[in-house]
């Protein structure tokens, strides 16, 4: 009696589950093979929803499911510890690249003939970001974005300001401006992630690219390489409005388009969320002049959006088959028209009119990756910045980074280290 | 072997597979939960078991520190807060009023509003009316946001959380109100008490299983705030105001801690246990019976 309960039991849990949990299904009867893309940028939905639509009306064997969902990474992980993997996701080139390559999740692409297109000195910035170097390429480089100073070129057209080169050039600007009774920059504090926006633009000119990969190998520490990047950050921020910390993203993107301040310091993605508010507005961009050497700045550039395809893709030929179809001309000028975005591949491509102050960095390759693509997530080096910024100790900050930072790569650092005794330090 | 009476089975065959599916859902996944806490997890990919290095980690780390500190502080005041206020209003709403029910209706209305709504509305409050309106009438207190300093952002959290949660506690405050049968207070009324003397002797003890439960369920919604920290601030500014539930999702789930955060909510679990445990035995011991 006991024993047929249980099993009727059984019986109903395995019912229910069968019903809450839908299978995965493949599809696989019809001969057409499902593509599955999952990519973080929510803001591009439109663009990747057209994509789909294209894609899916020229072909008929393969049928592509694009999903852009909000906060794609937690969706990932969920999907991932389930081990059930989208064909091809479409990602940042930062430390959550790092870690998929490391935990073996992405695919080797380096025979996709497509790579040869691409600009070398993407494929580099994803090589870089392998915590130990890892043989083969693990993305494809699509689209860049550029971070630098947004400015409002109506306003200094009127007032004759001119475009500063050097650090000492921009410090008399903002004084220029603030003599005229205008705020020289907005800055929207109050959403933390904000903060690293001045911040990388003012590294990359500031502190070595390698920064981060030598403090993992124990060579150096930040209290050393940020000293001067920490100085001119607050120094920027004096221009600020009063309070920076009560306005939040939206906030002030909202004052740069209503002209309440001459400059906004983030990156190109800002820009269509300006011109929401002010349809009118003449936007251009800048590269931060961090050293008073102009020839010593560069352009603050990394992947913005790359393809990956996962190492449990079934049919890796298809996946190519839509990587192409992605990476057409036509289709790459659609993207970079809707993001301002900066495209990987190389070619004939018109850039959108805010970047222009850029573009002889751009075209020249005259670029360094983020500094806080190599920062984990979870160590929050943004809210380390906020709280700099709002109580400036420069000592306190930067220690507090090194430890933190030693608490957070641990494993990281000790996989380094353990690769640099077996291979010798190859740098 | 026993022979099962026909009732019996019925009342197993009811219960084990609700046992069943709770375990699957519940205790299994908690027990995982514990594992992981025991690996340096990233939330995918592999793994290595680190024994108690996640635990030691967490009583060295100023950020765990921190976000308990706010977080009990949080709770603390904002039950207490609750409560007296609500008690205010659920007496006000049980005396004999004109337009009883409509206000009882007004009052509940917080508790309809997603807290993510309430959070957003509340933002704008602090960062534009209240700077505002602290401008105008010259008060110098009231001049910058509230939210982006780190002294006052926890109170204006305070503020949201015992808004939303007024609602529901009075309501429970007057349904225990209702409870108290009419001729105590006629006993009272010949003994002289009055006032505050015929809260404190009559009302009160009488609707201490109330406050219990009113209590309880307070303090763990306020040990687990989370929804009103994302849509006010994010854990900002420097980091006053990052709850342990909110720490936990962010580097647990988007960030690449999940082993870590694994144990500092088994730590969490516990915590909130042994709290609501010493609460329940704390108030039965005063509770009345008639």
């Amino acid at each position: 009696m006991k024993r047929k309960n249980a099993i009727s039991a059984v019986l109903a849990v395995a019912m229910l589950t069968a019903a809450i949990l839908p299978g995965c299904s493949s599809g696989g009867d019809s001969g057409v093979t499902e593509i599955e893309i999952l990519q973080y940028k929510p803001e591009a939905a439109t663009y990747f929803d057209q994509v789909e639509e294209q894609f899916n009306a020229s072909h008929d064997d393969i049928h592509l499911t694009i999903s852009s969902p909000n906060d794609a990474s937690t969706i990932l992980r969920t999907r991932f510890i389930r081990e059930d993997y989208p064909d091809i996701i479409g990602i940042g080139g930062d430390i959550n690249y790092s870690y998929y390559v490391d935990a073996d999740i992405l695919a080797d692409v380096s025979d996709y003939p497509g790579l040869a297109d691409v600009k070398q000195s993407y494929l580099d910035i994803l090589e870089n970001l392998e915590i130990t170097p890892k043989d083969g390429t693990y993305g494809v480089p699509y689209v860049a974005n550029a971070a630098g100073i947004l400015y409002n070129k109506d306003m200094f057209e009127e007032h004759g300001w001119e475009i500063p080169e050097s650090w000492g050039e921009l410090i008399d600007l903002c004084e220029e401006i603030k003599a005229e009774g205008i705020l020289p920059f907005y800055f929207g504090f109050r959403d933390t992630w904000t903060c690293l926006a001045p911040w990388n633009s003012l590294a990359v000119d500031l502190a070595p690219a390698d920064t981060c990969q030598r403090v993992n190998a124990g060579e150096t520490t930040f209290s050393k390489e940020y000293v001067e990047v920490a100085e001119k950050c607050l120094e920027l921020v004096s221009y600020g409005p009063e309070d920076p910390f009560a306005y939040g993203y939206n906030d002030a993107c909202t004052a740069f388009a209503n002209g309440e301040s001459a400059m906004y310091p983030i990156g190109s993605y800002a820009v269509p969320q300006i011109l929401s508010v002010n349809p009118e507005m003449n936007i251009d961009s800048f590269v931060t002049p961090g050293n008073d050497d102009a020839s010593k700045n560069t352009l603050n550039s990394g992947v913005d959006l790359m393809f990956a395809v996962t190492a449990e893709c079934e049919n890796k030929e298809a996946a190519y088959e839509v990587l192409d179809f992605l990476m057409e001309d036509a289709n790459i000028q659609a993207y970079i028209d809707d993001q301002n975005a900066v495209p990987c591949k190389d070619g004939d491509f018109d850039l959108a009119p805010m970047l222009d102050g850029m573009t002889s960095f751009i075209e020249s390759g005259n670029m360094t990756d983020y500094q806080d693509h190599y920062y984990p997530s979870e160590m929050a080096a943004d809210a380390l910045i906020q709280t700099y910024l709002i109580n400036k100790d420069a000592d306190a900050f930067l220690k507090d980074f090194d430890t933190r930072w030693q608490r957070y790569n641990r494993d990281i650092i000790r996989a380094v280290q353990e690769y640099n005794e077996e291979h010798g330090t190859a740098e | 072997m026993k022979k099962v009476n026909d009732s019996k089975r019925t009342y197993m065959l009811i219960t084990i597979p609700i046992l069943a599916l709770f375990v699957c859902f519940n205790t299994v996944p908690l027990i995982r939960g514990v594992i992981y806490s025991f690996t340096n997890f990233k939330g995918f990919g592999t793994y290595d078991f680190v024994g108690f290095r996640n635990y030691l980690d967490l009583f060295t780390d100023p950020r765990i520190g921190g976000s308990y500190l706010f977080t009990i502080k949080l709770a603390v005041v904002a039950t207490i807060l609750t409560n007296v206020i609500s008690l205010l209003l659920a007496l006000g709403l049980n005396s004999k009023i004109k337009g009883k029910t409509f206000l009882r209706a007004a009052y509940f209305v917080p508790n309809v509003l997603g807290a993510l709504v309430v959070g957003y509305i509340f933002q704008y409050f602090f960062t534009y009316i209240l700077p505002g309106l602290g401008d105008a009438l010259g008060i110098d207190a009231l001049g910058g946001s509230m939210l982006s300093n780190s002294k006052t952002a926890w109170i204006a959290i305070v503020i949201v959380c015992a808004w939303q949660s007024i609602a529901m506690n009075t309501i429970i405050y007057i349904s225990g109100l209702q409870t108290v049968p009419e001729d105590v207070y006629e006993a009272g009324d010949l003994d002289g008490a009055t006032g505050w003397k015929k809260f404190r002797y009559l009302t009160f003890p009488l609707i201490i299983p109330f406050f219990t439960i009113n209590m309880v369920l307070c303090v763990k919604n306020f040990l687990m705030v989370f929804d009103q920290i994302m849509a006010m601030t994010k854990g900002g500014p420097e980091q006053s105001t990052e709850s342990i539930s909110y720490l936990i999702y962010n580097n647990g789930l988007s960030g690449g801690s999940f082993g870590y955060q694994s144990a500092n909510a088994v730590v969490f679990f516990i915590v909130i246990v042994a709290i609501s445990v010493a609460q329940m035995t704390i108030s039965s011991k005063k509770e009345e019976q008639l």
